[in-house]
């Protein structure tokens, strides 16, 4: 499934730009735990969180995933935005929480 | 007694029929033979069971059609040709209430219960799971807290004053993260037993639980005092920390000052003082960096916020 | 939903609470921040987190949350389930991930915490 699909689908609020959204995305992974999600997400899947803080693009970077989506319609910081397009790495914001977003998405992914 | 009945009443359209059946149900196959019958009966000393065809109810056969199998000498037939077809059922998501009316309506001893959507075979329930699981409810519900819930609930009542006030204190120790939140919970319990209303009570309760956190997080130490009224209950917290350098950045959700280390605990993500804002009626702030911080939190008891 | 269905879907271990198994639950949250748990959840609920420290079972002492599950299979330490025992706090282990976890729940029907009013 590319990008492109969840952020129509699933009406995600994009916050930054990235060069490609036809990217496909591998499955999904949700934490709110950075250790966790270096130990455990796997490359080209989409994140779901609800932190903010700039470290996020880091993992996400290292991790090599498609784009993270925020959660409970938290803001991202400045600084996390501005190293969201350095790294090419897409942020989305939703107003539902982490529990329906997942589930939605999860249906769109076929239950992989 | 009168308020225990209506509680009784309230559990039985609250309660699912689910929640009070027996999972594990003798059944047969309608492909089994009569003559099979005979043991499951009395292996499971019943009179009678429900007929399955791939998991879904298709009938239920008793000792009766059985005795008369046997005069007929029939004892090889299929249970499916020999069984009840029509079923006095119930869904597992029926209220309870449901099941009591079909008991009186029907004097059956037990109805099997069938999953609405599928018609599978899911439990079976009797007059006896029912009291059972009332019973059961009423108890949690009563029975441990009743007691010193009953005599704290009469202070108030029993005190002669113009103004009365219960004062709780609280000694908080920095960066003892194993016995963080036992303060918030001790409190949480004590205001229960004075009858305090559960919406009111989880206000309370969280907005202190943040900040015990913030003192056990950011300071070597504090205190935490609740001044409890009848009609409001302020809750203070203090500590000589570093105190909040800019307060307003502080109070937008988000902005978070705490080391990875708490984040991992699963704080510190620039929640607590707007967490903290958002249950209280009033909050005031007072801190100076170097000296200490002090949060006054206030929430009306009665009155809406 | 009950919590007996919710242990099937996810194929879960009751570690704390096998008698607690009929209890109605209305919605999840997950999540493994606390403050956010503070913050959004509603009582009657349960908690999907791959937290496992005390500090969740205080959070869901605060917030009248029913039961927690946590996910991808990471065990609890010791003090975390007493006191999950002394609060009568049912503990689920399971070992999908919080992505599936929730995906498989909310496919069943579970609502989340923004569905439903108090």
């Amino acid at each position: 499934m590319k990008l492109k699909q969840i952020v129509e689908e699933l009406g995600l609020e994009v916050k930054s730009r990235v060069s490609n959204l036809n990217k496909e995305v591998s499955g999904g992974y949700a934490s709110d735990l950075l250790s966790d999600v270096i130990a455990n997400a796997k490359k080209d899947n989409i994140w779901i969180t609800l932190q903010i803080h700039q470290n996020i693009v880091g993992v996400a970077t290292l991790k090599e995933l498609t784009g993270i989506i925020i959660v409970n319609g938290r803001k991202p910081e400045e600084e996390t935005l501005k190293k969201a397009g350095e790294e090419d790495i897409l942020i989305m914001v939703t107003g539902l929480t982490a529990f329906e977003i997942i589930g939605k998405l999860y249906r769109m992914l076929g239950g992989c | 007694m009168n308020r225990e009945i209506t509680k009784v009443q309230e559990l039985a359209y609250e309660l699912t029929v689910e929640q009070a059946m027996t999972r594990d149900v003798v059944k047969v196959h309608s492909k089994n033979r009569m003559g099979e019958l005979r043991e499951i009966l009395r292996i499971n000393r019943i009179s009678g069971t429900p007929v399955v065809d791939k998991d879904k109810l298709v009938g239920v056969v008793s000792i009766e059609d059985f005795i008369k199998c046997l005069a007929d000498g029939e004892i090889d037939s299929f249970v499916g040709d020999k069984m009840t077809r029509e079923v006095k059922t119930l869904y597992e998501d029926e209220p309870l209430i449901h099941a009591v009316n079909k008991f009186n309506k029907h004097g059956f001893g037990r109805f099997p219960v069938v999953e609405r959507s599928s018609g599978k075979l899911v439990g079976v329930i009797a007059k006896g799971d029912i009291i059972k699981t009332l019973l059961k409810e009423l108890e949690i519900n009563y029975h441990e807290e009743e007691i010193h819930r009953y005599r704290a609930s009469h202070i108030f009542r029993d005190i002669i004053a113009d103004k009365t006030t219960l004062i709780f204190e609280y000694d908080i120790a920095g960066q003892d993260f194993k016995h963080a939140g036992e303060s918030a919970s001790g409190l949480k319990k004590s205001l229960a037993r004075l009858g305090i209303p559960p919406q009111i009570l989880r206000r309370i309760a969280i907005a202190t639980y943040e900040a015990e956190m913030n003192i056990v997080i950011f300071t070597s130490g504090g205190r935490i005092t609740a001044y409890i009224r009848p009609d409001e209950i302020r809750v203070k917290a203090v500590d000589s920390g570093p105190g909040i350098p800019d307060v307003k950045k502080a109070m937008q959700p988000g902005f978070s000052t705490a080391p990875p280390l708490v984040q991992e605990l699963g704080f510190g993500a620039g929640m607590g003082l707007p967490n903290i804002k958002k249950c209280a009626d009033k909050m005031n702030i007072n801190s100076v960096a170097g000296k200490g911080t002090e949060i006054e939190v206030i929430i009306y008891t009665q009155g809406e916020k | 939903m009950t919590l007996d269905k919710i242990k099937k879907i996810l194929n879960a271990k009751v570690i704390v609470g096998s008698d607690a198994l009929n209890a109605d639950i209305k919605m999840a949250c997950g999540c493994d921040l606390m403050s956010d748990v503070l913050a959004f959840v509603k009582s009657d609920s349960l908690l999907l987190t791959g937290l496992t420290n005390p500090q969740v079972i205080r959070t869901v002492e605060m917030s009248d949350i029913k039961a927690v599950c946590f996910v991808r299979g990471k065990k609890p330490d010791k003090e975390t389930v007493e006191l999950a025992k002394s609060k009568n706090i049912p503990l689920l282990l399971t070992d999908f991930p919080l992505f599936e976890a929730c995906g498989k729940l909310y496919k069943e029907g579970l609502a989340g915490c923004s569905e439903i009013n108090e």
